[in-house]
């Protein structure tokens, strides 16, 4: 059967994509989350500066589209600083430029959702935390985090679906992911666009399937003293 | 008196527009156990809060210990070790075990390394009654349980005062005396207690001195047998016969 053979023939490249697809998200959600920690504290830090600085950073790539995002960070970067004889391609190209990207999107929304959780913790925990002589770092680092961790992981978890589906979007500067290498695929073999399509989203649909479920699994966890 | 732990002069509170304590002003000796009562929204608990500002004083000098703790330039962490903290609620740490609660902040804050803080852990958790309950999360703990791990908490800092919020007031009755007790076995061994409290069986048999607040006024203080039994301003009559 000619699709199958089709697939079959191609399936090592689906294979490559997906861990580049992977790699991308991995790296992507590794720097977010530090931007989303670090963005998330200057949020509930209740310094006027850094509540500014978060405010501008949550505002800009919340309204604005992703794939402008892109462009901007790819194209336009690169023109501006090139004088100054910087290039994307010295850094890993477009991969770099798109982990760049997607770092600084999932950043944005990671800092809300970690602002959001550790708000939810009750005030009591960080004034029993001061009245017994912990300083405002400590008390955040081991009393309220953990326990925004613990409340947050469902919302991270979604975070990461979310990002994960995003990388298709950032194939648009030429980053060979399963989209993108499903769009050369097709483009070859044009009578068979269907089941090529259906095949790039069945291994999105696997991953994110995955991911959901350890999310489900992670909410039934957040009890305390159940374990 | 050269022994006092706590010297409030002229303090003031406002929330806002809203004065909370208008111009309180108290000593607490050595030793001594003081019962703050009133009515909800007297400013007991915001003065009480005032002691280790967990509030921002307004106006006015708290010092505590010879800290100046409204001084900016104090180190207020230091300064709060001394001083224990029982809230309403609790607040124990819900994602740590009763043991961990306790031994949090003597080993964050390198007081005592793991093992020592441990054994005085266990030694605290004896002393309230709760010793098999070292491995257990607080969900898994009753009300007044929870308020003498909280208790025990406080003392694994070795402070020289307590501050107790209203510390049964979240409690179901049945479990008030449990808490009452280690509070009046603390006040036996000379701890310098500051108690916000509905409790005037308690004031009365352990209070030093009681302290009547409305209003954000001290309207009356004096002993127990003064307030409870002789009280003099018009406002403290109607408050007792309302509660007693």
């Amino acid at each position: 059967m000619a699709v199958l053979d089709v697939l079959v023939k191609y399936y090592p490249s689906f294979l490559v994509a997906l861990g580049e697809t992977m790699k991308l998200t991995v790296i992507s959600l590794i720097f977010a989350t530090i931007l989303g920690v670090i963005f998330g504290l200057f949020k509930v830090s209740g310094m006027k500066p850094l509540k500014v600085l978060a405010n501008i950073y949550i505002d800009i790539i919340r309204g604005t589209p992703l794939m402008v995002q892109t462009m901007i960070i790819f194209y336009g970067i690169s023109q501006v600083l090139r004088p100054y004889g910087f290039s994307w391609g010295d850094i890993g190209g477009s991969f770099t430029a798109g982990a760049v990207t997607l770092s600084l999107n999932a950043g944005a929304y990671m800092a809300e959702i970690i602002r959001g959780g550790i708000e939810a913790i009750d005030k009591g925990q960080m004034e029993a935390a001061r009245s017994l002589g912990l300083p405002y770092g400590k008390s955040m680092r081991r009393v309220i985090l953990p326990q925004a961790f613990r409340t947050m992981m469902p919302s991270i978890i979604n975070q990461f679906i979310i990002s994960l589906k995003d990388t298709s979007l950032i194939s648009i500067i030429g980053i060979r992911e399963l989209t993108q290498n499903g769009k050369i695929i097709a483009a070859n073999n044009s009578m068979m666009v269907m089941a090529i399509w259906v095949a790039v989203a069945l291994h999105y649909l696997v991953i994110c399937t995955v991911l959901s479920k350890v999310a489900i699994m992670v909410e039934r966890k957040v009890s305390y003293g159940k374990q | 008196m050269a022994s006092s732990k706590i010297l409030v002069k002229n303090l003031k509170k406002n929330f806002g527009s809203l004065e909370v304590l208008k111009s309180i002003s108290v000593e607490v000796a050595e030793g001594e156990v003081v019962c703050l009562i009133g009515p909800s929204g007297s400013g007991k608990s915001t003065f009480l809060r005032c002691l280790n500002r967990l509030e921002k004083i307004t106006a006015g000098e708290v010092i505590v210990d010879g800290h100046p703790i409204s001084d900016p330039n104090v180190n207020i962490n230091k300064v709060r070790e001394n001083i224990g903290m029982v809230f309403q609620h609790f607040n124990l740490f819900p994602h740590l075990t009763v043991l961990d609660n306790i031994t949090l902040a003597p080993v964050e804050l390198k007081l005592m390394d793991k093992e020592a803080a441990r054994k005085k852990a266990m030694e605290l958790l004896e002393r309230v009654g709760l010793a098999d309950k070292a491995d257990a999360y607080p969900a898994q703990l009753s009300g007044g349980q929870k308020q003498r791990v909280a208790i025990a908490r406080s003392l694994a800092m070795n402070p020289d005062i307590m501050l107790f919020d209203e510390p049964t007031s979240a409690l179901d009755p049945e479990m008030v005396g449990e808490v009452l007790e280690v509070m009046k076995q603390l006040a036996k061994e000379g701890m310098t207690m500051v108690v916000v409290t509905h409790e005037m069986g308690f004031a009365r048999e352990v209070a030093d001195r009681v302290i009547f607040m409305d209003e954000g006024y001290i309207v009356e203080e004096g002993t127990p047998e003064e307030i409870f039994s002789h009280p003099k301003e018009e406002r403290t009559i109607s408050f007792l016969n309302k509660v007693l």
